[in-house]
């Protein structure tokens, strides 16, 4: 085995000398230079010879900019946008105006996705009360959320400049409503790699059935390399992709194989001398790691009985409630960056599904109990300190009711609304049991503590212990930032 | 004994040199340069050399295209000459006690020294500024602004070079101190060649034909035979294809398909075809404007039709045109440039001097195509397919030739009917619903409480209106009338729905489907502007809507005196109608004159906010733009103007870094002053001209011009010197040893396999693909895999769609595909093992290859493993690696002697020996010599 020392200590030197991109491996040891390194220097900025001082001078200026609160996140998005007005903004006095027409003033010089001409107001279809110690409102279709109130902090003014899915969930994201940026969960683990060598830092899982929107470019690396996108685990055929051997190949044949293939690729480096051999060689064992490290832990069947209730969790299906479970998995063996997408929140009235007072409660009821045993199982196993679990869709919904092509529908529904909606954050250095932000009587604008997107990506961004400012990538002519030209981190969540 | 009138001279001399000095120091004396021997001012500063990198460093940040603190910038020459704010002039040539740069620079008070809150320049950059400003602050152009000019070949010791190429390279690695690697060994250099060419392995036969071919040319013939190769054209097309952002979906939410394949096939057909680099460019770019414009030249066009169209309900139209149409300009500059245009979007470059509104001066040129975002992604090309349809396309073509005036002969009613522009679409109108105007998105409605309208619509005496449109009910008319809903009435049509009946299973019963209907109507010719309105008039409560996709205006067919007229005013109807198979390809067309659109500077970048109106027109420090048509045909033109700087330089970098893995500019994308400088800039501009004069833009000719150099011949091994001394073969002391790239992993493991198929062109395929990939909303588009040999086409022909890309071809770094990508990144991955190693693509290359070895009667494992090495390599295997490959080899076959029930899960068949030779070639073809060029 010496000579394999010897291989992996001349790996790591080149890994300081070139400016080929990997990542991974030796992260807990290089740590963050080794990625910035790895990942910046081909497209690096003005210098055309960048010597190894500027190297240096350019690593010691990235992140984390200070000490983080949170060490890895879970971002639960849930496509489509739920509506706020069932949910989280108790709005008495929209009740009074149910069926009544829409004011002019809400209606000049805005855009709807489908409302045409003049709307009805509609009235919440959900009952309303204080919880917790903190007497936070939270409808009753969130009867499980509303016993950990007071670890989370909700924000009731986020607003967005997009209306519609697409390019919404794009905006919240990867900070811009165009295709081709990076995604937040690619930021953070360029920013600040993995802490697992056996897993990717970045992970995505879907449920709902369908992947959101905007498709996989809301977990996309944009013009950052390739590694530092979301790898998606799929919950039925392999979790990750490819990472099954053929059937007819075990474990341990492929073992052989894979110790064959590498130790032939010793003797072409010897022959050649060429690094990106070691790195190919590294990358081998690598993958061979993922075959058992993936199928363990995305395999809960043995989790105890009484995880499983509390999430609702069924071995072998895809749903969010497994997702959670899963999420808690990875960040247990410490993937940086997982991120949930939950489908179908998207009530505007057109079918039965989609209708407020009867389609929402359905939808609610499996993922409340999951997003809250999630919470409630982090807290338990000490994770919550530094883990950041966000919970919100892409934007709100109308306080009016849609009338799609000009007609009234027979269900309840809303229309795209960008202007308020909620987010809660809990764990990872935010407060417990507290609101940010009121909006006006019908819930239609934030009146006080608006919280924009950016300022969302600031906060997160922040909370990793990364200054949304100086966190850039030079791209296309120019330096980009998750927050684009915008954001300002929200201090008043912060614990 | 010194004389004291000698004490006297010495000391009067120094005074008087001491004076003068002084005078030079300190006098304040304009422009003293013009005055002062050069020997007085110091050696002669070289501005791009060593002033420009500590503006871009520590000034410009903050005095450039973006800010301009204290009125200063530092960008062009003039604004850095200017009086500030501060009634100072940061830069007095000849000057430096006037400069206020130097006294801010040198400031001894932390709160006025620059760079504020930073670091102070050091001792030598604020010396390097005062000699400047002495010698006259001769400023000067950025090196890739300034056209090529042809140097002087160096030269070198004749016994290495191959080529010119060589005398550079080496002249370089003298300077260096490095020495170029002997020329690699002949089976290295053919697969290295193959693969660089046509993005294949040789065949054994043609290494069997190389290797045996001693004479002096052998090498040279290889090169001819594979730049001769139909694999030639499709590697160079995959290669423009991430420029051109080719895709088979439109991008966005539903990302549904797009027909484009044709302009996939335009580009293996074109590099096939050798077309000069200027033909192959100005055809994309404007192959519609040329006079006698062809199918194919409308095809090209496609180039910047592969832009993202948002089909999401309730998305504004007009924003994702103008999306589009910026994302021409970026792709533009970048790809045909090496600029980064998009920074000027918002602002003034920061860094180079590229005004704000020269980008909307660039959008001009885009911004008259005639393409608005809509779903039918119009125009398109289209191309019948059936006899019938063909037939009566002559027809109308022969029947206006004959009959036509001037201009409105056969191509006027082909254009009309194949490409049919311009057309108003539903967005350009609001319905008048409830008194509230409500834009169209991608139909708008007429019905008997709503009626439609459109704003300054320019009529040239057209006496047709033709528009597509459904209407479920038969009830009263339609009547189009000028400016008002009582205005002049100028036609009406009788609304008449047109529909089908069938059986609905579901409901079971029969279901009566409307459908739509393009419909010509004779209207009263009128000249000028005027709003078109569209009013229903009938009975009273009417439960009935009709709605509109387009409308367009045109003149009717000649020769509504003859006999045979009705004929062929419906053989027109029924191709504006037919349903027939045909081909569409989405193509830039100009709007015409009167339709044309007002360009205008975004403030800020922003498409909401228009500011002053801007023409066409390029950035000042390019060569000129007054000698050419003032639209793409003329931009495609200037760009070949032998004063454009960039074009030639771009082009020869881009092919020099797909042999080497490196550009000379290593920044393909950027040749601005932010991006990185040539490693060889005599040589970049060697090879440009060249290119450009000798080769008259010849691409192959100047690919055979890069391969037949020494350079690019030597062995890729790394030597103990240059691994230290340049580790990323800047300097090319050793050949390229690279990562094939996604398309040549998946292509050279069916090719070695046997499996690859030979077809060419056609329709994108669906190879096999894991089980729910597609995943995508709204959408019922599915992934079938192809069938035959379709599954193992070469891996430029897979259905690209922009939001869920081929995996494995993802994971090896190629782009989504959404925005032009100047350069891949290759990466190193976990994740590219798995998909070598377990993607069933790759294991039925592996049994394939298998096979392939099992046919040889082979006496022995020794043979059999050395023939599938051979097979995947082309060449013979090391005694040690048949070592170990023989070590695998029975552990291998020990495991299937333990579990035989595995032999048949595996290949299918109850063949140990095929599924050990399966699970061998897995091996090989996972090897890193495999995956590499070297």
């Amino acid at each position: 085995m010496s000579k394999r020392i010897d291989l992996t200590s001349e790996y790591q030197y080149r890994e300081l000398q070139s400016r080929t991109r990997r990542h991974f491996i030796k992260q807990c040891t290089t740590g963050l230079g080794g990625i910035a390194l790895g990942s910046l220097l081909g497209c690096g900025r003005s210098n055309p010879t960048n010597t190894q001082a500027d190297i240096e001078a350019f690593v010691r200026k990235q992140v984390p900019h200070f000490a983080p609160s949170a060490k890895r996140i879970i971002y639960l998005h849930m496509a489509g946008a739920p509506s706020q007005l069932e949910l989280f903004d108790y709005k008495p006095e929209l009740a009074k105006l149910d069926g009544k027409d829409c004011p002019q003033s809400l209606l000049e010089g805005k855009k709807f996705a489908f409302i045409q001409g003049v709307p009805k107001m509609l009235g919440p279809q959900a009952e309303f009360s204080p919880r917790g110690n903190s007497g936070m409102m939270v409808s009753d279709n969130l009867p499980h959320f509303s016993t950990i109130v007071d670890d989370v902090s909700l924000i009731k003014t986020m607003h967005t400049d997009q209306f519609n899915h697409a390019p919404a969930q794009l905006l919240l994201q990867t900070g811009s409503p165009r295709l081709g940026r990076p995604s937040m969960g690619s930021w953070v683990t360029y920013g600040l790699g993995s802490e697992n060598e056996d897993l990717p830092g970045f992970m995505v899982l879907v449920s709902g059935g369908n992947t959101p929107d905007a498709g996989k470019s809301v977990w996309g690396s944009g013009f950052l390399p390739s590694v530092y996108q979301g790898v998606q685990c799929r919950s039925e055929g392999d979790p990750v992709l490819y990472v099954s051997n053929p059937s007819g190949i075990d474990g341990n044949l492929r073992k052989q194989t894979i110790d064959a293939i590498n130790q032939i690729n010793e003797k072409e480096y010897k022959e050649f001398g060429d690094p990106e051999t070691l790195t190919r060689i590294s990358q081998y064992e690598m993958a061979y790691r993922m075959q058992t490290s993936v199928p363990e832990v995305m395999d809960i069947k043995d989790e105890p009985e009484y995880i499983h209730e509390m999430y609702g969790t069924e071995p072998g299906k895809t749903s969010f409630a497994n997702n959670c479970l899963l999420a808690r998995r990875l960040i247990e063996k410490g993937v940086r960056f997982v991120q949930l997408f939950d489908w179908g929140w998207d009530m505007h009235g057109v079918q039965e599904r989609e209708a407020l007072d009867t389609g929402l409660p359905i939808k609610c009821k499996p993922i409340d109990k999951a997003m809250t045993a999630l919470v409630k199982d982090l807290k338990q196993r000490g994770l919550l300190d530094d883990t950041l679990v966000v919970w919100g869709g892409e934007f709100g919904r109308t306080p009016m009711q849609e009338n799609r092509g000009g007609k009234e529908w027979p269900f309840k529904g809303r229309d795209h609304h960008t202007e308020a909606f909620p987010v809660w954050m809990a764990g990872g250095g935010v407060k417990g049991g507290f609101t940010l932000g009121e909006t006006d009587e019908i819930g239609y604008y934030g009146i006080q503590d608006k919280v924009h997107v950016h300022d969302l990506q600031a906060t997160i961004l922040h909370l990793m212990g990364m200054d949304h400012e100086k966190f850039t990538y030079f791209a296309q002519g120019r330096d980009f930032r998750l927050t684009d030209v915008s954001g300002k981190v929200v201090s008043k969540v912060i614990a | 004994m010194i004389s004291k009138k000698n004490v006297l001279i010495v000391l009067s001399s120094a005074f008087v040199l001491g004076l003068l000095w002084w005078i030079v120091r300190v006098v304040p004396l304009e422009n003293k340069h013009q005055y002062i021997p050069q020997v007085m001012l110091g050696e002669r500063i070289d501005f791009n050399r060593d002033i420009r990198p500590i503006i871009n460093n520590k000034c410009i940040a903050c005095h450039g295209g973006v800010k301009r603190s204290g009125g200063f910038s530092l960008l062009f020459e003039e604004e850095a000459l200017e009086v500030n704010e501060s009634g100072e002039r940061a830069i007095v040539p000849g000057n430096v006690k006037k400069s206020e740069l130097i006294q801010r620079i040198t400031h001894r008070n932390p709160e006025y020294r620059m760079p504020l809150e930073e670091e102070p320049l050091s001792d030598e950059e604020v010396a390097l500024f005062s000699r400047w400003i002495n010698q006259g602050a001769q400023w000067e152009d950025h090196w890739a602004y300034k056209a090529p000019e042809k140097p002087d070949v160096p030269n070198t010791d004749e016994g290495w070079a191959k080529n010119e190429i060589d005398h550079f390279i080496k002249a370089k690695l003298e300077e260096k101190q490095l020495s170029p690697n002997p020329i690699s060994d002949k089976q290295s250099l053919l697969r290295r060649l193959s693969l660089d060419i046509t993005g294949l392995p040789p065949s054994l036969k043609e290494m069997q034909d190389f290797l045996n071919d001693n004479s002096d040319n052998a090498y040279e013939k290889a090169v001819d035979s594979l730049l001769a190769s139909p694999a030639y054209g499709e590697r160079w097309a995959a290669m423009w294809m991430d420029l051109a952002r080719y895709a088979d979906s439109k991008g966005y939410e539903a990302d549904r398909p797009r027909e484009i394949w044709k302009y996939r096939d335009w580009l293996i057909n074109a590099f096939n075809a050798n077309i000069p680099y200027d033909q192959f460019v100005m055809d994309q770019l404007a192959g519609d404007l040329k006079p006698d414009a062809i199918d194919q030249d409308f095809i090209a066009t496609a180039f910047h039709r592969n832009t993202m169209n948002n089909d999401e309900g309730g998305t504004d139209n007009e924003e994702f045109r103008v999306a589009a149409v910026l994302d021409r300009v970026n792709a533009t500059w970048t790809v045909l440039q090496g600029t980064t245009m998009e920074c000027v979007q918002c602002h003034s470059h920061p860094y180079d001097p590229i005004r704000h509104e020269d980008y909307y001066r660039s959008m001009a040129f885009f911004n008259q195509s005639a393409d608005a975002d809509v779903p039918s992604e119009s125009p398109v090309l289209i191309s019948y397919k059936e006899e019938d349809d063909l037939e009566k396309l002559a027809q109308i073509k022969n029947w206006a030739n004959e009959h036509g005036e001037e201009g409105r002969k056969g191509k006027y009613y082909t254009q009309l009917l194949r490409l049919g522009v311009p057309k108003l679409y539903a967005h350009y109108f609001y319905q008048m619903d409830k008194g509230l105007p409500i834009q169209g998105t991608a139909t708008f409605k007429v019905n008997e409480k709503v009626y439609a309208f459109t704003k300054g619509l320019s009529f040239e005496g057209e006496d047709r209106l033709v528009f597509k449109t459904r209407t479920n009910g038969d009830e009263g008319k339609i009547t189009f009338r000028l400016d008002s809903i009582n205005g002049t009435e100028i036609g009406a049509w009788k609304v008449k729905a047109r529909f089908k009946k069938e059986f609905n299973e579901e409901e079971n019963k029969e279901v009566t489907y409307y459908l739509n209907e393009v419909i010509t109507l004779p209207i009263k010719p009128i000249i000028g502007k005027h709003d078109l309105y569209l009013v229903w008039e009938g009975k009273d409560e009417v439960e009935q809507t009709s709605t509109f996709e387009w409308l367009m205006l045109h003149h009717a067919l000649p020769g509504g005196d003859k006999e045979n007229y009705p004929e062929i005013e419906q053989a027109m109807y029924s191709l504006f109608n037919s349903e027939k198979e045909k081909e569409t390809t989405p193509v830039m067309v100009d709007l015409p004159a009167n339709h044309q659109r007002i360009s205008r500077v975004f403030e800020k970048g922003s498409w909401m906010v228009p500011g002053d109106e801007v023409i066409v027109g390029v950035p000042e420090i390019w060569n000129p733009f007054d000698k050419y048509e003032e639209n793409r045909m003329g931009l495609a033109q200037w760009m070949f103007s032998e004063e454009n700087p960039l074009t030639a330089r771009v082009m020869v970098n881009r092919i020099w870094e797909q042999f080497f893995g490196r550009g000379i500019v290593s920044s393909l994308e950027d040749f601005g002053s932010q991006g990185f400088a040539p490693t060889h800039p005599e040589l970049l501009d060697w090879l440009a001209i060249k290119f450009m004069e000798d080769l008259k833009w010849d691409m192959k000719k100047l690919m055979k011009a890069i391969v037949m150099s020494a350079t690019y011949r030597q062995s890729s091994h790394y030597t103990q010197e240059a691994k230290e001394k340049d580790p990323l073969n800047e300097w090319l002391a050793r050949g390229p040893r690279l990562r094939l790239n996604a398309e040549q992993v998946r292509d050279q493991s069916l090719a070695v396999s046997g499996l690859l198929s030979k077809k060419m062109l056609g329709k994108s395929v669906m190879p096999e693909q894991p089980e729910g990939i597609w995943q995508v909303v709204y959408s019922g588009t599915k992934w079938e895999t192809s069938k035959g040999d379709d599954k193992y086409r070469r891996a430029l022909y897979t259905f690209w769609r922009r939001t869920s890309p081929y995996p494995s071809i993802i994971s090896f770094d190629a782009p989504s595909r959404e925005f032009c990508l100047p350069k891949r990144i290759a990466t190193n991955t976990p994740l590219q093992a798995l998909v070598t190693l377990n993607d069933p693509v790759y294991l039925d290359a592996a049994v394939a290859l298998g096979r392939r070895v099992l046919k040889n009667e082979a006496a022995d494992v020794d043979k059999q493993l050395s023939l599938l090495y051979s097979y995947a390599m082309i060449r013979g295997i090391s005694e040690e690696k048949l070592e170990d490959l023989k070590d695998v080899y029975h552990q291998t076959e020990t495991y299937f002697e333990n579990s035989p029930e595995e032999i048949c899960k595996l290949t299918g068949e109850e063949d140990k020996a095929l599924a050990v030779f399966t699970v061998m070639a897995n091996v090989v073809m996972n090897l890193d010599e495999f995956l590499m060029k070297s």
